[in-house]
């Protein structure tokens, strides 16, 4: 029962960490219409900073990989995205492919393509018991601070008027635009949201490996991305139902495959979605994709 | 355009001979280089027919694949596992099947061995990938490149994890890598001006309107998925004998950001842009890699080595490129087709035959029922009811107008005929064959025709094209379909501008088209969404008469959504009113109009008070 218990809450935190993920994607995605392949780099660069700043207190450097993560995530929108704003999704899609190369890249070039490793507060790698389960402090920080972002984002969303903009120019951007709502403001808003979403990922991540390396985003994004998918283009809550999913996929299947399949675990966790999708071409959550009046 | 060619011999011939022309070159300049020069080059035509293989996908469906380079992995594995020397093998590879370990093949049997495989695994893997969304490939096909990495990074016994293989037979030359890399742009080149190849094309212009004219979009890509999968397969198992080392990131992410920078610098669309983006973006990356190992420029600036600079160029050049020219270098063009070609050689006047009598009814066993109809049709959008209980007969031969006041429920009622809505209840039956529920492009195949409210065109496709790829749809051949495609304009009178992409022309032709492309595909029955919108008076008097003709010479049914009541009256020997997804009178065009319900709903109550008055 304890052993359980202890794998459905390493599960619960997991997917928690993956829903995270999966927002920050989906926020973009309905805003602006892209999957944002750069997203994993967001994550990568926060963490980076994160490494950076490792002198500080801790405090410090969390809120300097937070501003990284916002910070990049604007000037990519500002120079690479917003001029590709109305072009066709596989169009844009590569936009972010090259964007997130020469994130990449430009950490190899100015770091090292080798792993470095991060220090960690001794406080988040301890374990506290409840009733006979040992529990990673990680693991509570990760998902209070998923439920405190679904909170912060619902307020937003349906609380203030930013929220609506957002909402509205997710219907119909066109539309929205007509109507008043600044676009370039609404787009920008997202992009930071999304921006610090990938930040906060990528200390959770840093925290739990105890290193960055330039490759660290490719996995979240697929993560992310098929999160979005299996649950269903465009919806927040799709979002994050797709990345509790496959964050208790992932961490069961770590568990109970048998040992000489552990290390096929990834292959199998990205094989299962897309068996999903062949019933529910649209995602566990989806409705109809295709917006042409015929 | 005459005797079943959808271009000139010569245009065809430049669109072939240029991009192997540009190969040879690249042969020749390699053949004559030092040792590591010709190893260079040899791998960059490797990674052209990998990129070719990309292009036939990606180019033809509009839909970005993420993961062709696991097929390239795929090709190279079984190339390597298929050739390793014993001894090499025993050490490397111990978990391999001895069938496997102990073929020792020779470079060409091994390489089309890989060909195969890729193929068949692009195949299997294309079955069930191909069947999500358009936007669901690109994430799909990227998680099936990571979880190819996963497999052979992990499999020890079999692939050498991630340590990789080592001494395998270099046996690529640069000639035999020219040779592989013409065949892979000839076939590219004659699967594009395929059947298959034009159907693909027309549904990346224009989904819903190819499946209209009966087009599977998900048989047309896994096709061309398994195609490009074989051609990946052939880059991959070339590279590997050029190489001799073998890796799971060999073919990983970055490979799958260079060949994607390649494909769409030079136009994925087309085969010659794929060449030549290959050809550019690798003379930039060789000489950014240059930099890259440290380089003194003129003496006096020293850079340091820096791995990644490379990536990093390649990167802005892909970002540039999407922002500044998403078409690439060739603009989407095989070289016949470029601008400076028509300069070259004048385009001779094409000869317009007359009806060559192409088009011909479609022979029909006597149905025991004939007529489309609709029995009891309802649907309701989140509780609002659009058709409550319509009932519907066209017969063969007929037209039918179809007229009410906007939301009536019209084209509603056409989507359910034609397939694209399924009616929460009621029946639709086909000549007395039940067919509610069947997809349009099964509803297409057994003689339903459909034209849209908007054009919905193939913009990048010429006249002829658009029209001979309804014929297409239908399984005709492409020299039969081009015979019926020149029919069908000569009767719509849009010959002269036929050569000419659809996107280019105006609405009004554009429209026109969308009707010549219905009929193409040879309907029973022909159901047209307010045709005569955006035509000029002119225009629209022709409509008529063309429409008369189509009724007269091959007894197809009509049923003709309109608000324009001359065109109505003119054409149509029964008029079906709708008004609030309620059939409120059938007649004739006059019973119809001389109605008061009629009058009163269509043309509104004041008009119909200035009537009575």
């Amino acid at each position: 029962m304890t052993v359980l218990g202890q794998n459905l809450i390493d599960a619960l935190a997991l997917g928690s960490l993956y829903a995270l993920i999966a927002l920050g994607i989906t926020l973009v995605y309905t805003v602006m219409g892209m999957m944002n392949f750069a997203h994993g780099e967001f994550i990568m660069l926060a963490a980076y900073a994160l490494f950076v700043f490792a002198g500080l207190p801790f405090a410090a450097a969390v809120a300097a990989a937070l501003l990284a993560g916002v910070a990049i995530a604007l000037l990519a929108e500002r120079v690479a995205f917003r001029p590709v704003r109305n072009a066709d999704l596989s169009a844009q899609l590569v936009t972010s492919l090259a964007v997130a190369a020469i994130l990449q890249n430009i950490v190899t070039v100015a770091v090292d393509a080798r792993a470095q490793s991060v220090e960690t507060p001794a406080s988040l790698s301890e374990s506290t018991a409840i009733g006979g389960i040992s529990v990673p402090n990680l693991e509570f920080v990760t998902l209070g601070l998923t439920l405190l972002v679904l909170a912060g984002l619902g307020w937003l969303l349906y609380r203030t008027r930013t929220g609506l903009a957002m909402r509205a120019a997710a219907e119909n951007f066109e539309m929205a635009r007509l109507l008043g709502v600044r676009a370039n403001r609404v787009v920008a808003i997202a992009f930071a949201i999304s921006g610090a979403l990938a930040a906060m990922v990528g200390v959770l991540l840093v925290m739990q490996t105890g290193q960055v390396t330039p490759t660290m985003g490719l996995t979240p994004v697929l993560v992310g991305f098929v999160a979005v998918v299996i649950g269903g283009f465009g919806r927040m809550f799709g979002a994050v139902v797709g990345g509790l999913l496959l964050g208790a996929l992932a961490s069961l299947l770590g568990v109970y495959l048998p040992d000489g399949l552990v290390p096929f675990r990834d292959a199998i966790v990205f094989t299962v979605p897309v068996l999903i999708l062949i019933f529910r071409p649209n995602g566990l959550l989806g409705g109809e994709i295709s917006r042409a009046r015929v | 355009m005459s005797g079943g060619r959808l271009r000139s011999r010569k245009s065809a011939a430049v669109s072939l001979l240029a991009p192997l022309a540009l190969i040879a070159l690249v042969v020749l300049v390699g053949a004559n280089g030092a040792p590591s020069f010709q190893g260079t080059v040899t791998l960059i035509l490797c990674n052209l027919i990998v990129v070719i293989g990309l292009q036939v996908f990606v180019g033809n469906s509009g839909v970005y694949s993420f993961g062709q380079l696991g097929f390239a992995t795929a090709g190279a594995y079984i190339a390597a596992f298929l050739t390793l020397p014993a001894t090499f093998a025993l050490l490397q590879t111990p978990g391999l099947p001895h069938l496997i370990a102990d073929a020792h093949l020779g470079s060409l049997s091994s390489t089309l061995i890989a060909a195969a495989v890729s193929g068949l695994l692009a195949i299997v893997v294309g079955l069930p990938l191909m069947r999500t969304s358009t936007l669901a490939i690109p994430i799909s096909t990227f998680a099936f490149l990571v979880v190819v990495y996963n497999v052979v990074a992990n499999w020890d016994r079999v692939t050498g994890g991630n340590s990789g293989l080592v001494s395998i037979p270099t046996t690529t030359s640069v000639e035999g890598a020219g040779l592989w890399a013409g065949a892979a742009v000839t076939l590219a080149l004659a699967f594009k001006w395929s059947a298959s190849g034009y159907r693909l094309q027309a549904t990346r212009e224009d989904e819903v309107a190819a499946r209209s004219i009966g087009i599977g979009v998900m048989r047309e890509r896994l096709i061309a998925f398994g195609l490009s999968g074989v051609l990946c397969g052939i880059g991959g198992a070339l590279a590997v004998h050029q190489s001799g080392v073998l890796n799971p990131t060999t073919f990983y992410f970055g490979a799958t950001v260079t060949t994607m920078t390649m494909l769409v610098v030079g136009g994925s669309r087309s085969v010659f842009g794929a060449v030549v983006g290959t050809v550019a973006i690798a003379s930039v990356n060789e000489l950014l890699r240059g930099v890259e190992n440290g380089a003194h420029l003129f003496g006096l600036v020293s850079i340091d080595a820096a791995p990644g600079l490379a990536a990093i160029g390649l990167g802005l050049i892909l970002l540039a490129t999407m922002i500044a020219m998403p078409n690439g270098l060739s603009a989407g063009r095989e070289a016949g087709e470029l601008p400076w070609f028509g300069r070259l050689v004048p385009a001779a006047p094409a000869a317009l035959p007359s009806s060559s009598g192409a088009l011909a009814p479609r022979s029909i066993d006597r149905p025991a029922k004939p007529g489309l109809r609709a029995e009891g049709v309802s649907l309701a959008f989140s509780g609002l009811h659009v058709l409550r209980d319509v009932d519907l007969v066209l017969e063969p031969g007929e037209a039918l107008g179809l007229i009410g006041p906007n939301g009536a429920g019209k084209t509603t009622l056409v989507n359910v005929l034609s397939g694209f809505q399924e009616p929460d209840s009621g029946a639709v039956s086909l000549d007395g064959v039940d067919v509610t529920g069947r997809s349009p492009r099964r509803l297409a195949h057994a003689g339903l025709g459909r034209t849209f409210q908007a054009a919905l065109p193939f913009p990048d496709l010429s006249g002829v094209e658009s029209v001979a790829v309804g014929a297409m749809g239908m399984g005709v051949g492409r020299r039969r379909a081009v015979a019926v495609a020149i029919d069908v304009l000569g009767r719509l009178d849009l010959l002269e501008r036929a050569g000419l992409p659809a996107g280019s022309l105006p609405p009004g032709a554009q429209r026109l088209l969308g009707i010549a492309r219905a009929l193409a595909i040879q309907p029973r029955y022909l159901l047209l969404d307010e045709p005569a919108a955006g035509l000029n008076e002119a225009e629209s008097e022709e409509l008529v008469a063309i429409l008369r003709e189509v009724l007269e010479d091959f007894g197809c049914g009509i049923l003709l959504i309109e608000h324009d009541m001359s065109t109505v009256m003119e054409l149509c020997s029964r008029v079906q009113v709708l008004d609030d997804g309620m059939t409120i009178r059938i007649g004739t065009p006059e019973q119809v109009q001389a109605d008061p319900a009629v009058v009163q709903s269509y043309l509104g109550s004041s008009f119909a008070a200035a009537v009575d008055a």
